[in-house]
């Protein structure tokens, strides 16, 4: 799993990350509210834990500046205990779940754990972006037709949605669509880029991927295409 | 009853004039050392019972200006493709032709029907040395062009083979089936169309 931290306290960062790298996730450190929606907008993270407390920008505001871009990306919030309620710990901006200060970091890494195994088999049935419907369940792209997508498409197109408008690199793709193992290049990942491009295309989708061969690759409404 | 009147006659030979454009077309294409345009080509004339079940469908009165002027598909002709591109350069290619005029054009490609129907639609109009029903000499005949892949074909006698099957069981069941499996024909045709576009980057 690869981690979005947000925390200003120093020391507590760095047991964090000593501790999730020990479980072999993959941590990428910030220490502000500001830096936070900064790298949530620019990388694929399969979870973020952010401080409330951060200067520059609050983890509660960085929530929210994150959801209203349309990630989706499940957060945890780390909130002091005496601000047990969901206007502070975040819930109500977006967050998914929060972990009481001072916690142990036992809980921490179960909390993670189980997480990493609910990613693993959970993946939304449906969904939206632009006008495009993507039916994860049935492996099957609408927009004003349909078409059917194989099995790696399917992910590839999935996680480009939970990640829309983000540059996205070959690596981050390639590690989140095949098992590990498995030898997938750049010129593998180019040609399901193809694919999905075509595929797009044929069912007439206003919604383009843009990028070169080796990527980074971006999935965008075609409307913003033009302003960027 | 001979609804196509004296016009019958000229019907089979405007197939035939039609169809050897598009041979000659194709020729022309591998003397440039392109890609072949499609993998075959059929035509029909609608037979005397068919135009006269249309007409009477539609309200129209049984003669040979119904049939031949309100009713453009008298002349059927089906141009059958390997790939999707093809489809598209058989199109363009008629838009360039001096003995025809395309009149009319449904893309359901890249807009396919409820059901999964994919084809392109072509209703062009041919400027012929036989008589005609608004000229005693240059006779002007429409002539209905559809140009799909392969998969697309195999998947349209599949869903004829239904439609015309009265009774047939789950008949929802199996439309959806077809749906799906015209999704599925759908991918695999794009896929190769993608393969052949990754294989000719470099060229």
């Amino acid at each position: 799993m690869r981690i979005l931290l947000a925390e200003d306290e120093k020391e507590l960062s760095r047991v964090l990350i000593a501790a999730m790298n020990s479980r072999g996730y993959e941590v990428i450190p910030v220490y502000n509210g500001q830096d936070a929606v900064k790298k949530a907008s620019d990388e694929i993270f399969d979870l973020m834990i952010f401080d409330v407390m951060m200067p520059l920008m609050t983890g509660i505001e960085a929530v929210k500046k994150i959801r209203l871009a349309g990630d989706k990306t499940y957060i945890i919030m780390l909130t002091a205990m005496s601000e047990v309620d969901d206007r502070v710990t975040g819930l109500d901006s977006g967050a998914d779940d929060y972990v009481t200060k001072p916690f142990s970091l036992k809980e921490l890494l179960a909390k993670l754990h189980s997480l990493e195994r609910r990613n693993e088999n959970y993946t939304e049935d449906v969904l939206g972006f632009g006008d495009i419907t993507l039916i994860n369940t049935e492996q099957r792209l609408e927009s004003y037709n349909s078409i059917s997508l194989s099995a790696e498409e399917t992910k590839l197109l999935n996680l480009m949605i939970l990640n829309a408008d983000k540059k996205l690199d070959s690596k981050a793709l390639i590690e989140h669509t095949w098992p590990k193992n498995e030898g997938v290049d750049d010129n593998t990942l180019w040609i399901y880029i193809s694919y999905l491009r075509q595929k797009l295309h044929s069912v007439s989708a206003h919604v383009s991927i843009l990028g070169e061969k080796g990527g980074p690759y971006r999935l965008m409404r075609n409307s913003e295409v033009d302003n960027k | 009853m001979e609804i196509y009147g004296v016009y019958g006659k000229y019907l089979p030979r405007v197939k035939e004039f039609v169809m050897n454009k598009i041979v000659e077309m194709n020729q022309t294409e591998i003397l440039r050392k392109n890609e072949k345009l499609y993998e075959h080509l059929i035509g029909r004339v609608k037979t005397e019972d068919s135009m006269i079940e249309k007409c009477q469908r539609k309200g129209l009165s049984l003669n040979s200006k119904s049939s031949l002027t309100e009713c453009k598909d008298a002349i059927g002709i089906r141009v059958v493709c390997n790939f999707i591109d093809d489809i598209y350069r058989v199109v363009n290619l008629l838009k360039q032709q001096d003995w025809c005029n395309v009149i009319k054009e449904k893309d359901y490609v890249s807009n396919s029907k409820q059901n999964g129907y994919r084809s392109y639609h072509l209703i062009v109009s041919v400027k012929t040395d036989f008589p005609g029903i608004e000229a005693p000499k240059n006779g002007r005949y429409f002539v209905e062009v559809q140009l799909r892949t392969i998969a697309m074909d195999s998947w349209a006698s599949l869903e004829h083979e239904m439609k015309y099957k009265h009774n047939v069981k789950n008949a929802e069941q199996i439309g959806k089936e077809l749906k799906r499996c015209a999704d599925q024909l759908a991918s695999c045709d794009v896929q190769m169309q993608t393969i052949r576009q990754v294989i000719h980057e470099n060229d």
